[in-house]
């Protein structure tokens, strides 16, 4: 799968071994069947060369009309209506007061900085993380291989997987797995998800279990691009490795850092599987106190349990706009980046 | 990608003690939750109510993968997610490298306009299209059917984009060009060179679309709400919604719904990690 | 070298379609396979003339596993019945809604949860078959509560009771020994007769010499849950108003339930969850509210350690927990066949015999009368007659109004405020507030 570039050069020039037009033009000039023959034949070329592009489209953008755009925007309509799960096609115009009451909804704004918490504590040491593990796995090591795979297995297991793992591990009594050890260190036993900062501790731990090895692989990649001779002549000036680290790693991978934190924002953003299965009986509160309940899984209740998908919408859309404040902070730090370098 | 392999030198030093330490111990974090699923699975759920914890495999693992293989229906969501994710997969890599390659190489009017409206919505988070998806769903009578968590999954714009960037690249435009010269059909040009070009992409796209697929949890809990066709993520968001209130097998279930991937880690440990890392640089 | 890669490519590419056309295939025709409604060969002009009819069903139903179907089915040569079986109603009722909602997806007899059915007669009644009228329902068979959850205001009768819950109270004989309390089934009764604040004595009694390690009660929110019960008005009024915020009975439950949890009386554990079947395991608590098919629950999770350890008594103030009701989509092929079933799925005879296989109690009164339920058994509980115990709680049963959200109002009630009191120690004023705060927001449209 690596030698990807002399594979695409070989195998390119595969083609030509019967479609001999150029050289039946000098041949064929003056027979009037050839003639035909390579008239249809260029029409038909032509008619090719014009439709061929559309043709090559059409089966995604089928799709993704289908799927995608227009539920987007059918989401957008449905925002502004009160619509019930049992009755989805009888709708009634209600403006834009899904939204306006969303302005004055404690259970939302108590699910976005929910969201926001859980997103720091997941991101940020999950990111921080993974930059180490890269640093280490860029040094020539035994069974680097080794490293490289077993830390990715957490990637392979799914949300719901992993979730309930960690619920079992979390466990309120001191036979739970993580208060067993904390026992063992003097600790007492700690009832992970019926308080808050706990609860959105074991929640993000999940987040930072399953992704910490996938981001640390992408550093790695980003690393192994950094030019030698910078760390050469670092070297020469008598930087020590965590100087090198420091001024030589950090700063050329400043482009792949700000793209995994926009992919780790959005995921944050969009959190949802963890939440729902961590509390008991998969209840889509998030907790007793709500505790732990994010945006997606408040936008889950309104739909599917408290059955209102018109302002389940808005939330959605919500969600979106979010998003893209995100995308707009995102693109004007990477402008000043780029500016400042 | 082509200069992968220049800088694939990167950094000559060794690593000491220390980062050996830190690694396996990071490495251990990283494995220890799936083999204590294992373990956990290979005891009965009064064991895992004493403390301490259990360290070592108990004797009921067979028992309990037959319980969560039927009762919990993992049988049938293996198979299901199977057919679901392997779909998903080839109509992703399929699609994707078509128009891929249109938006790569080929002129046709409103390329501009109609990559962005890709790139615009790469990043939309699928919230917010489950309500319409989940009424179109019960409106053409789909819930509870495999086709429901099939087609809204079948095509993805990054797949489009990424396929679209990488050939960019990989595909040089003379060898297009040299081959329309030679008279070939826009068919044998896909055939014989944008395939052989795209492979490397294609597989990486395979894979990660695969995964995706295969731990999809948002939309198929919605759509598959009835549980007769799960999905294992959702037979297995129906074991945390206390189906069956015995955690070991619950874990029982855990462990066979990651199973799969697992395995292909094993195989193709290389590959996959080669794979993620140059998507990450394309990406 | 060539001609391979080629020969390879083509492979893998052709198998890449197969896969993607076998796949969409199946979709397609899993689909025109269900799409119709009334299920699949219908009466349509097959030859052989036989109708198969389909019954929707959530959970360990036990019509299939008494053998009703297949009695059935010899009693009508021409009728083949198929089960569709969903585990959890969270996941079944949605999904009926929107299926009933569409006229597709569905079978020839719904089952529907009592949490659901008022959502039923007062929104969807118009999709459902009648089945008053249908030959062979006898309504003075039925107690009459159930008789008329199933019915609208206008005195059309879309679904035809099952089963009951009529709860009693299980209780671990030899703790209640160890503690100093009665351990015979009627002076256990007399302990707590009539009046739950007595049954919260009993806890303190219990607390006072209780053996180590264990609670009087598994949860605050299953006490909560018995006594809402058991009150005259729940969460509507008879007139289908909202009244939960100011029902007694409600308050009444909320309080003791706060009380429990704030005395140290409860084990802390939310019901159906891996945790409380530990417990039946470890016998960490004494008691626990009891309808009928919590016996055979028990029985399953204690095993043989706790074999001749439980009885049950009978509770404070009987009151409902679960049972459930058949239906007929008017979508439905075949709606006669369908309704004919019904009828006899819950007439009184066959009600008895799923009490006998399956522990569910029958909503027949017509049935009490029956050996099947007149001396009944259970070995496991010290050979307590429960058709006798029970049968006594059905006929104490008070006729509570229900609502469309009943189930939704309950959950959160738990959830997002009992819970709170037993294990976080929330005050209960507070949560109670909070509580509202959510049932509220839920109920906004």
């Amino acid at each position: 799968m690596t030698d990807i570039p002399s594979d695409t050069r070989t195998a390119a020039p595969s083609t030509g071994e019967e479609g001999a037009a150029p050289r039946a033009r000098a041949v064929a000039a003056l027979d009037p069947a050839a003639e035909r023959r390579r008239a249809r034949r260029s029409r038909r070329y032509r008619w090719d060369m014009k439709w061929s592009p559309y043709a090559l489209i059409a089966p995604f953008f089928l799709f993704f009309i289908a799927f995608g755009l227009f539920p987007l925007l059918y989401t957008g309509w449905a925002s502004l209506h009160r619509v019930e799960l049992g009755t989805p096609t009888d709708m009634e115009w209600v403006g834009l007061r899904n939204f306006s009451r969303l302005l004055e909804d404690d259970f939302f704004w108590n699910a976005l900085r929910n969201t926001f918490t859980i997103g720091i504590i997941s991101t940020v040491p999950q990111l921080v993380m993974a930059l180490g593990i890269a640093h280490l796995l860029h040094y020539r090591l035994r069974g680097s291989m080794f490293f490289r795979v077993a830390i990715l297995t957490p990637y392979a297991t799914s949300v719901a997987a992993a979730t309930l793992v960690f619920v079992l591990m979390f466990s309120r009594t001191d036979h739970g797995m993580i208060n067993w050890a904390l026992g063992l260190i003097g600790v007492d036993a700690v009832d992970w998800q019926n308080g808050d900062w706990t609860a959105q501790f074991a929640v993000s731990s999940i987040v930072i279990w399953r992704w910490t090895g996938y981001n640390a692989l992408i550093y790695l990649a980003a690393m192994q691009a950094i030019p030698n001779d910078l760390y050469e002549s670092a070297a020469l000036d008598g930087a020590s490795r965590w100087q090198q680290f420091r001024h030589v790693t950090i700063p050329s991978l400043r482009p792949t850092i700000l793209f995994t934190c926009v992919v780790s924002t959005i995921g944050a953003t969009q959190l949802f599987g963890e939440p729902l299965l961590f509390s008991q009986g998969a209840s889509p509160t998030g907790g007793s106190d709500h505790q732990f309940q994010t945006l997606g899984l408040y936008l889950y209740e309104q739909g599917w349990f408290n059955q209102h998908l018109g302002r389940s919408s808005a939330i959605a859309w919500t969600m979106f706009l979010i998003l893209v404040l995100i995308g707009l902070v995102n693109w004007a730090i990477s402008r000043w980046i780029r500016r400042s370098a | 990608m082509a200069s992968l392999k220049k800088r694939g030198a990167g950094r000559q030093l060794h690593g000491g003690k220390v980062a050996y330490a830190v690694l396996i111990l990071f490495t251990i974090g990283s494995l220890f939750p799936l083999v204590w699923t294992a373990i956990a699975a290979s005891r009965n759920n009064t064991r895992l109510a004493e403390t301490p914890p259990p360290f070592w495999f108990g004797g009921n693992l067979f028992k309990n993968l037959e319980i969560a293989w039927t009762d919990a229906n993992m049988g049938t969501a293996l198979i299901n997610t199977l057919v679901v994710a392997g779909t998903i997969t080839v109509g992703t890599v399929l699609f994707s490298t078509l128009a891929g390659f249109a938006f790569a190489k080929l002129r046709f009017r409103f390329r501009g306009l109609l990559l962005l409206l890709v790139i615009g919505t790469m990043m939309v988070p699928p919230q917010l299209s489950v309500v319409p998806l989940f009424m179109m769903v019960a409106e053409f009578g789909w819930t509870d059917q495999l086709q429901s968590v099939i087609l809204p999954t079948l095509v993805s714009a990054f797949g489009v984009f990424f396929m679209r960037q990488y050939l960019i690249e990989a595909l040089p435009t003379e060898v297009i060009e040299a081959a329309r010269v030679d008279g070939a059909s826009s068919l044998r040009l896909i055939w014989h060179v944008v395939f052989p070009a795209a492979r490397p992409a294609m597989a990486v796209l395979g894979m990660l679309t695969f995964v995706m697929a295969w731990n999809d949890f948002f939309w198929p809990i919605i759509a598959l709400t009835q549980g007769g066709e799960p999905t294992v993520q959702v037979a297995l968001a129906g074991l945390g919604r206390g189906q069956i209130p015995d955690q070991s097998v619950i874990m029982a279930g855990a462990l066979l719904g990651t199973l799969p991937l697992l395995i292909a880690f094993v195989l193709f440990g290389k590959q996959i990690v080669g794979g993620i890392m140059q998507g990450a640089v394309k990406g | 070298m060539r001609y391979r890669t080629r020969t390879s490519r083509t492979a893998v590419v052709l198998a890449a379609v197969t896969t993607l056309a076998a796949g969409l295939l199946a979709g397609c025709a899993e689909d025109s396979d269900e799409d119709e409604p009334g299920g699949s060969s219908g009466g349509g002009g097959g030859g052989k003339g036989k109708t198969t009819l389909t019954v929707g069903v959530f959970g360990a139903f036990g019509l299939q596993e008494a053998g009703l179907y297949d009695e059935y089915e010899k009693l009508n040569p021409d009728i083949n019945i198929k089960q569709n079986s969903v585990q959890r109603n969270e996941n079944y009722w949605p999904a009926l809604l929107t299926h009933l909602s569409s006229g597709s997806g569905l079978s020839d007899v719904q089952a529907v949860e009592v949490g659901n059915i008022a959502e039923l007669t007062g929104t969807h009644a118009s999709k459902l078959v009648d089945l008053g009228k249908t030959s062979g329902v006898d309504k003075n068979a039925y107690l009459d509560w159930k008789w008329q959850q199933g019915t609208t205001d206008d005195g059309k009768t879309i679904g035809l009771g099952t089963d009951i819950g009529p709860t009693g109270i299980c209780y671990r004989k030899d703790l209640f020994k160890k503690a100093g309390l009665p351990t015979d089934r009627e002076a256990v009764g007399k302990l707590w007769a009539g009046d739950w604040s007595k049954y919260l004595d009993a806890g303190k009694r219990y607390q006072k010499k209780a053996p180590k390690g264990t609670a009087f009660v598994d949860g605050a929110t299953g006490v909560m849950a018995a006594v809402h019960a058991s009150g005259k008005e729940k969460f509507y009024d008879a007139e289908g108003e909202l009244i939960y915020q100011d029902s007694a009975g409600v308050q009444e439950g909320w309080d003791l339930a706060a009380q429990f949890a704030e005395a140290g009386l409860t084990a802390k554990l939310q019901q159906f969850q891996p945790s409380w079947d530990q417990a039946f395991s470890n016998g960490s608590f004494a008691t626990v509210t009891c309808p009928p098919w919590m016996l055979g629950y028990i029985k399953d999770k204690a095993g043989d350690k706790g074999e001749d350890q439980w009885d049950v008594a009978a509770a404070p103030k009987p009151g409902n927990w679960g049972g459930s009701f058949l239906t007929v989509p008017e979508a439905g092929k075949n709606k006669e066949e369908a309704a004919k079933l019904v009828a006899w799925l819950t007439a009184p005879k066959q009600q008895a015999k799923l009490f006998d296989k399956r522990a569910s109690f029958p909503s027949a009164e017509a049935a009490y009368g029956l050996p099947e339920v007149k001396d009944a058994k259970n070995p496991y509980f010290g050979d307590a007659p429960v058709g006798q115990v029970f049968a006594k709680a059905a006929e104490g049963v008070p006729v509570q109004p229900i609502g469309p959200k009943d189930g939704i109002i309950s959950q959160y009630l738990a959830d997002t405020g009992m819970l709170g009191v037993d294990q976080k120690g929330t005050s209960p004023d507070k949560a109670w507030d909070k509580a509202v705060k959510t049932i509220d927001n839920a109920l906004d449209q």
